[in-house]
C-alpha cells in the first residue's frame, strides 16, 4: 500500500493560540461564469456559491469560498476517507466540466489546510500579513487571499478566532516553521 | 554618584532603584528612569566623545534624538558592540557598558586632537582639494582616509538579538505624545475611531509633563497637572493603542508608515535574554496626525561646542525630569523667552544662575518678569563672543551688540560658569511631513519652515505646525483635529489657559565676535565639525544650492542628519547670498528620522527565514540520500547525490552514465502544471503555442513553445490531452507562476470570448520520472496492470493508471532522450511512489539523479532549457526549431513579430553545437566565441550557453548561440580564455542518438 504523507502532521500550542494541520481534506477548485453553473453547483451540493467578493457559504459537510468572480474553492469540513475520496470530484466533473458549464479540478494536495485557533490568532497573522483584519475578524465566513510571510495564502474566517488557512503544499513547511517561530514571541 | 548634582524632587526617576553601569571602563551609578546622558551628567561627566574632524572634546548637548555629540559605543564585546548610539536616548539598565568614540587612546587624552591645531589648514573640502594629486598616490591616501573615516566600530559578528515586524491598521495614527498629541488621541478615541498613539519616550506628555510654572496654567492647575489627568483618561479607551518607546522612522506615500518600538533596550542584560529587542511596525493609517513638536536651536558663536554647553530646554529637562543639575553655576544665552523657563526651574532647584545673556533689547513677557522677580541677572542686547575651558566650559566672554546686531561694541567682560545653556529659538519638526511628500512654507516672523500642502490624509498640529504658545497649541490643535476628523467634541473649547506670551523676537544666525571670522570657531554642525566659516567658504567658491553646500561642507550629514545645524546653515547662506530663506528651501529630509538598526529593518527574515523555500513531497528522501540541493526559483531541487565524498563532477558523471546504461530516477515535481478545461481549450492552445493543437488526440502529449509578443521564446513544456475539453500543461519550474498569470491575463483581456478555465495544480501532483533502457521493466513492476508495449503506449502518450488503488497519470515523455515515463500522482503519495519505484529499480541499479545530470543528459540530446539557452532574444528559428512554427495557423502569440525585418535576418545569433579540439577540454558557460584572435578590436560572435563533459560520448560538448551559426556548421572558431585560447568546431545541436532509437527503444 502506498503511504499517505501530509507535509506537516503536527499540532502546536502557544499562548492563546493553537495551530494544527488538518488533513486529509477534500479541496476542489470550481470555475464557471454563467447562471447555469451556479444553479448546478447549488443543486449538487445544496449550497449556493457566494457571489459577494471575499465571502463563503457553508453547510455541515462543505464550505465554498469565493476566490474571484468566476472561481471558488470547495473544502470539506471533516477529514475524508482516503479509500473513497474521489466521488465528489467525479460527480462535479461529470455534472459541470463534461457538459461544458465550467471546470472542476481536484486541488486536495495543492493546498494544505492549517487551523489557527485562539485569542491571539490575529496577533500571529499581523507578524507577517499586510492585510487589514479589523473588519475581517468580526465577519464570520469572510475570506481573504493575501500574503503571510511573503507566501500566498487563503484565509477563511470560520468562527470567532478560529481560522482555516490554505497554503500551497510546497510552501507549507516553510510557513509552518515561520508560524511556530512567530507564535513563540506573542 | 555626586550627590550634589542630583536633586530629590524628581517625579519621574525611581531614586530607590540604583543601577550600575560602566562608562569608559569606570563603574558609575544612576537610577531607573535615567538615560545614559542624565546619569553621566549626574556623575559630573560632560566630556563624552571627540568630534569627527578636529577631535575636539565634546559633551552632551541635548536631551533627545537630535543629539549630535553625545554618541557612544555600547557593549563591551567587540563582536556585538553597537556604534553611534545617542546617550540621550539610551535608557539606563543594569550592566550597560558604554565607551567614547573617535578617540585614542582615551577621550581624555586623544592623539587625534592634534588636528585641532592644524584646523586652519583643513577647512571644508580639504580632502577634495588635497588628495587630487598626484593621481597615482590615491591608493596610499585612500588607506589612511578610510582608516580615519566614520565614527565608532562596527560589530564583527552576526547580531544575536532578535527583531521582528508587525503590521498595524488604524483609523487614526497620532505621532507624538506631547500635549497636542494627547488631545488628538483623546478626540479620535472618543469618537470611536481605532486610534494609535506613539511616542519615542517611555512617558507620554512631552515637555509639558514637567512644566510646573506659575506662568503656565490650565483651568487654574499647573499645565503639567492638567496634562497628567488627560493622560490618565486615555487609559479608559479600549479603541486607543498607546505605544511608548516607539519612534516613527519613515512616513511614505498613502499613509504607510514605519515605526520602531524598543521592547527590551531598557531592560537589564538578564531580563532581555531571548526576548525581541526591537519591533518594526508597518502601519497603514486612514488619517495621520503629526504632533512631533519642535527642536530648540543652538546659537552660533565662537567656540560654541565645548562640553558643558547645552541647549537651554535640555538643561530644564535634566533638572525638572531627571533631577540632575548640569552644573553648579550656570549661565544662559538666548534670543527668546524659553531660556527664562530654564532659569526659573534652575533657580527653584537651588542652582546658581549667573545670568541670562539675551541678544534682544528687552522683553516684557510674564516669564521674563518672573525671572527678574527671582533676582536673575539679565544682560540685554549682549552676546557671548567666546568661551573658555578645554574639556569643560569654565567661563564665557560677553560683549554688547551694536544696534543693528552686526557687530559688538564696548568692553569685553568675563563670567565664570561650569555650564552654558543656549537657546536660539525653535524649529518645528517637519521631517515626517516632508517625507510623506508634503511641501513646506516659510514664516518670516520667526524664521521657520512650516507644513503647507500635502497629498496625504494628514495634519500637523502643535509646535511642529508653528504654534509655540500653550494657548495656541491647545486652541489651534483642537480646531484642526475636529475639522480633520469631522467630530464635534467640546472638551477643549472653554479651557481657561494662562501662559506667557513672547512679545519680542530677534534672530541673528551668526553672532558677531570681536575677532575676524577667520580666527573664530563658530560651529554649525557639531558632529561633522562644520563651521560658519566653512559654509561661507563654499559660497565664495561658487556653491549656491543648499544641497551642494551640504555635500561640500558635510553640514547636515552624519547620524543626526543636521537636526540642529540645518536652519543656521540656511540662514547664513541666505544672508550671504541675499535671498529669502523661503526661496532657498531646505535639504531633503529622508527616512529614517533617527538611525534604525539593521536588525529592525530585517526583522525575522534571517537564517532559515532569509528567503522562502519550497520543497517537493520527496524532499526528505533526497536529504536522507545525501543530496546537495540547488535553488531553482524558491524550490530546493536535488542537484546531485554524492556518494563517498564524490565531487559534483564525479557524481554527475556517474549519474549520467547510469541513466543511459540502465535506469535513472528524477524528481520532476517542481515543473509547473496547469489544468485547462473548457470547450475552447484546443483553440486556446493554438493561440498560446506556435504549433498546431486541434488535431492532438485524446491520450497524446505534445511539446509546445510559447513566445512573447515580440516573437522571442518565453517558455516551453509538454501538454497532454486528457479529454475532449481537458488538457494539462507543464511549464518550466521557474516560469510556472508567470506563465499562469500571463495566460489568465490573455483570457481576461484579449480573448474573453474563449470558454477556457485555468487552474494551477503544480503542488497537487508529485512527478516521478524514470528514464533509461530499463525504465519500462521498472514501471511494469510498479504498475503491473498497464500495457507498456510501444503499440499501446507509444512515446508522447499518456495513460490513467492505479498504483495500489490510488489514481495516477503516466506520461511516456522524455527530456533525456532515453525511454522515459513520468508518473504524476497526488502529492501526498509522491514519496511513497518514489520509494516504490526506487525499490523496484534496485535490481536494475536505478540511480537517483539531480538537476545537474538532467541538464547534461538533455544537452547530449540538444534539448534547450528556456532561460539557459535562451535569453529573451531568441526566436524558434534562432533555436533551429523552425519545425515547431505552424504555417497553417491564423495566429498565435508572437507570430507577427516572427516576420519583422530583424527577426528574419539570416545572420542573427543562432543555437549551435560546439565540440572542442581537445575532447577533454570543457568550455566555461558564458565564454565568448570569436573567429579571429589577432584582430583588434576582437569581434564577439556569440557565447557558450551550456557545457559539459559527456561520459556517454566520452568528450566535451557544448551548446552556444552564435552569429549566423546555422551556416557555420563544420567551421573552426576560438574561445579565448584568461590563460589560453580553446579551438572549437561548430556542430549540430544533437550530439547523441539523432535517430531517436533510444527514445523509442
Amino acid at each position: 500500500m502506498l503511504n499517505y504523507n501530509s507535509p506537516i502532521m503536527d499540532v502546536k500550542d502557544y499562548l492563546q493560540i493553537k495551530i494544527s494541520e488538518v488533513e486529509p481534506i477534500i479541496k476542489i477548485n470550481l470555475r464557471g461564469k454563467n447562471r447555469d453553473f451556479i444553479t448546478k453547483i447549488a443543486k449538487e451540493l445544496s449550497i449556493i456559491p457566494p457571489t459577494d467578493p471575499n465571502t463563503s457559504s457553508s453547510n455541515e459537510k462543505l464550505n465554498i469560498l469565493w476566490l474571484s468572480p468566476d472561481e471558488w474553492l470547495i473544502y470539506s469540513s471533516d477529514k475524508i476517507d482516503l479509500k473513497n475520496n474521489n466521488s465528489l470530484e467525479n460527480k462535479l466533473f461529470d455534472q459541470i466540466s463534461k457538459i461544458k458549464l465550467g471546470s472542476v479540478t481536484n486541488v486536495s494536495d495543492h493546498w494544505v489546510m492549517i487551523n489557527l485557533k485562539g485569542d491571539n490568532v490575529f496577533e500571529l497573522l499581523s507578524a507577517g500579513c499586510p492585510f487589514n483584519f479589523n473588519d475581517f475578524k468580526n465577519s464570520k465566513g469572510a475570506v481573504t487571499q493575501t500574503l503571510l510571510n511573503h507566501i500566498d495564502v487563503i484565509i477563511h474566517n470560520k468562527n470567532i478566532n478560529d481560522l482555516n488557512l490554505f497554503v500551497r503544499r510546497s510552501f507549507s513547511n516553510h510557513l509552518w516553521s515561520w508560524m511556530n517561530d512567530s507564535a513563540r514571541f506573542i | 554618584m555626586n550627590k550634589n548634582l542630583r536633586i530629590t524632587n524628581s517625579k519621574f526617576i525611581d531614586q530607590t532603584s540604583r543601577i550600575s553601569f560602566k562608562f569608559n571602563g569606570k563603574t558609575l551609578y544612576g537610577f531607573r528612569g535615567d538615560t545614559l546622558a542624565s546619569a553621566l551628567l549626574a556623575n559630573d561627566i560632560h566630556l563624552v566623545g571627540r568630534s569627527f574632524k578636529y577631535h575636539r572634546p565634546r559633551g552632551i548637548m541635548t536631551c533627545g534624538s537630535e543629539e549630535p555629540n553625545g554618541i557612544v559605543q555600547v557593549g563591551n564585546d567587540s563582536s556585538m558592540t553597537e556604534p553611534n548610539t545617542r546617550a540621550t536616548e539610551i535608557e539606563l539598565y543594569e550592566g550597560l557598558e558604554a565607551t567614547s568614540q573617535n578617540c585614542w587612546p582615551s577621550v581624555n587624552f586623544d592623539v587625534g586632537a592634534i588636528n585641532n591645531f592644524f584646523s586652519l589648514f583643513i577647512p571644508a573640502a580639504f580632502y577634495y582639494k588635497t588628495f587630487m594629486w598626484p593621481a597615482s598616490f590615491w591608493k596610499k591616501y585612500e588607506y589612511f582616509i578610510r582608516k580615519s573615516a566614520g565614527l565608532g566600530r562596527s560589530p564583527t559578528k552576526p547580531d544575536k538579538d532578535i527583531y521582528d515586524h508587525r503590521y498595524l491598521h488604524c483609523d487614526v495614527l497620532v505621532v507624538g505624545g506631547g500635549i497636542s498629541g494627547i488631545i488628538a488621541a483623546k478626540l479620535a478615541a472618543q469618537n470611536n475611531l481605532n486610534t494609535v498613539l506613539i511616542d519615542d519616550k517611555n512617558n507620554l506628555g512631552g515637555t509639558t509633563l514637567f512644566q510646573e510654572n506659575e506662568c503656565f496654567k490650565i483651568n487654574n492647575s499647573y499645565s503639567n497637572q492638567w496634562l497628567k489627568k488627560e493622560i490618565e483618561n486615555l487609559n479608559s479607551f479600549k479603541n486607543l493603542t498607546i505605544k511608548t518607546r516607539t519612534t516613527l522612522a519613515a512616513y511614505h506615500s498613502y499613509n504607510y508608515l514605519l515605526a520602531r518600538e524598543n521592547l527590551t533596550d531598557h531592560l537589564s542584560l538578564n531580563e532581555k535574554k531571548d526576548k525581541i529587542r526591537q519591533r518594526l511596525w508597518k502601519i497603514r493609517a486612514k488619517k495621520v496626525i503629526i504632533a512631533t513638536g519642535a527642536m530648540e536651536r543652538p546659537l552660533i558663536f565662537n567656540n560654541n561646542d565645548r562640553p558643558g554647553i547645552i541647549l537651554s530646554s535640555s538643561i530644564k529637562k535634566y533638572i525638572d525630569y531627571y533631577g540632575v543639575k548640569c552644573g553648579q553655576n550656570i549661565s544662559l544665552f538666548t534670543n527668546n523667552d524659553s531660556a527664562y523657563e530654564t532659569a526659573i526651574s534652575l533657580s527653584k532647584s537651588g542652582v546658581i544662575v549667573n545670568s541670562v545673556i539675551d541678544i534682544r533689547d528687552k522683553s516684557n513677557s510674564s516669564i521674563v518678569k518672573e525671572a527678574e522677580k527671582l533676582g536673575i541677572k539679565i544682560h540685554w542686547k549682549h552676546t557671548v563672543v567666546n568661551t573658555n575651558g578645554y574639556k569643560r566650559i569654565s567661563s564665557i566672554e560677553l560683549m554688547k551688540l551694536s544696534d543693528d546686531g552686526a557687530a559688538v561694541v564696548g568692553n569685553k567682560s568675563k563670567e565664570e560658569c561650569d555650564c552654558l545653556g543656549i537657546s536660539g529659538g525653535w524649529t518645528p519638526r517637519v521631517h515626517l511631513f516632508t517625507q510623506s511628500g508634503g511641501k513646506l512654507k516659510f514664516r518670516d516672523k520667526d524664521n521657520i519652515f512650516l507644513p503647507d500642502k500635502s497629498a496625504s490624509e494628514q495634519i500637523s498640529i502643535g509646535s511642529c505646525n508653528g504654534d509655540f504658545e500653550l494657548d495656541d497649541v491647545i486652541k489651534n490643535s483642537n480646531k484642526s483635529i475636529k475639522e480633520f476628523l469631522n467630530v464635534n467634541n467640546s472638551d477643549y473649547e472653554n479651557l481657561e489657559i494662562k501662559c506667557s506670551k513672547e512679545t519680542d523676537k530677534k534672530n541673528i544666525w551668526l553672532l558677531p565676535s570681536n575677532k575676524p571670522l577667520g580666527k573664530t570657531k563658530p560651529f554649525l554642525d557639531f558632529q561633522n565639525d562644520s563651521t560658519a566659516k566653512d559654509v561661507k567658504l563654499a559660497l565664495r567658491e561658487g556653491f549656491k544650492s543648499i544641497e551642494h553646500v551640504k555635500r561640500y561642507t558635510t553640514t547636515g550629514m552624519g547620524t543626526d542628519q543636521g537636526k540642529l545645524s540645518n536652519m543656521h546653515a540656511l540662514g547664513i547662506i541666505a544672508e550671504a547670498a541675499v535671498v529669502n530663506m523661503g526661496e532657498l528651501g531646505t535639504t531633503t529630509f529622508r527616512p529614517p528620522y533617527t538611525p534604525l538598526t539593521f536588525g529592525a529593518i530585517v526583522g525575522r527574515n534571517v537564517g532559515e527565514f532569509f528567503d522562502i523555500t519550497r520543497k517537493t513531497p520527496m524532499h526528505d528522501w533526497h536529504a536522507k540520500y545525501n543530496a546537495e540541493f540547488e535553488n531553482v526559483g524558491q524550490w530546493k531541487r536535488a542537484w546531485y547525490y554524492p556518494i563517498k565524498n564524490e565531487t559534483m563532477y564525479e557524481a554527475v558523471q556517474r549519474e549520467s552514465k547510469a541513466a543511459r546504461d540502465s535506469a535513472g530516477i528524477l524528481d520532476a515535481s517542481t515543473l509547473g502544471k496547469i489544468d485547462i478545461q473548457g470547450s475552447d481549450s484546443s483553440e486556446f492552445l493554438n493561440r498560446v503555442y506556435t504549433n498546431e493543437w486541434s488535431k492532438l488526440e485524446i491520450g497524446k502529449c505534445r511539446y509546445g513553445l510559447m513566445l512573447n509578443e515580440d516573437g522571442m521564446v518565453y517558455d516551453d513544456g509538454v501538454t497532454t490531452r486528457l479529454g475532449e475539453n481537458h488538457y494539462i500543461m507543464t511549464t518550466t519550474t521557474g516560469g510556472a507562476a508567470n506563465v499562469l498569470s500571463k495566460l489568465e491575463d490573455y483570457l481576461q483581456t484579449e480573448w474573453p470570448e474563449l470558454d477556457v478555465y485555468l487552474t494551477s495544480v503544480t503542488d497537487h501532483y508529485a512527478t516521478v520520472s524514470i528514464c533509461g533502457p530499463n525504465s519500462k521493466k521498472i514501471l511494469s513492476k510498479v504498475i503491473p496492470d498497464i500495457d507498456l508495449s510501444d503499440k499501446e503506449f507509444p512515446h508522447m502518450s499518456f495513460k490513467n493508471a492505479l498504483i495500489d488503488n490510488i489514481k495516477c497519470r503516466v506520461m511516456r515523455i522524455s527530456f533525456t532522450g532515453e525511454h522515459s515515463y513520468e508518473i504524476n500522482i497526488q502529492s501526498s503519495y509522491g514519496k511513497s511512489v518514489w520509494e516504490k519505484c526506487f525499490e523496484a529499480g534496485k535490481e536494475f541499479n536505478i540511480t537517483p539523479y539531480g538537476t545537474e545530470t538532467m541538464h547534461l543528459l538533455r544537452a547530449e540530446k540538444g534539448f534547450i532549457i528556456a532561460g539557459q539557452d535562451t535569453d529573451g532574444t531568441m526566436t524558434p528559428v534562432d533555436l533551429q526549431m523552425d519545425w515547431i512554427i505552424s504555417k497553417k495557423k491564423y495566429d498565435f502569440i508572437g507570430k507577427r513579430s516572427l516576420y519583422r525585418s530583424d527577426t528574419i535576418r539570416e545572420d542573427r545569433k543562432q543555437l549551435v553545437g560546439l565540440v572542442t579540439d581537445d575532447p577533454k577540454e570543457v568550455l566555461e558557460e558564458g565564454a565568448q566565441i570569436v573567429s579571429e584572435t589577432n584582430k583588434q578590436p576582437i569581434e564577439m560572435l556569440g557565447h557558450v550557453t551550456s557545457s559539459y563533459f559527456s561520459p556517454n560520448l566520452n568528450k566535451s560538448i557544448a551548446l552556444a548561440i552564435l552569429k549566423n551559426g546555422k551556416k557555420l556548421k563544420g567551421q573552426k572558431m576560438f574561445v579565448p580564455m584568461k590563460n589560453k585560447t580553446i579551438n572549437v568546431t561548430i556542430t549540430d545541436t544533437v550530439f547523441l542518438d539523432k535517430e531517436n532509437k533510444r527514445l523509442n527503444a
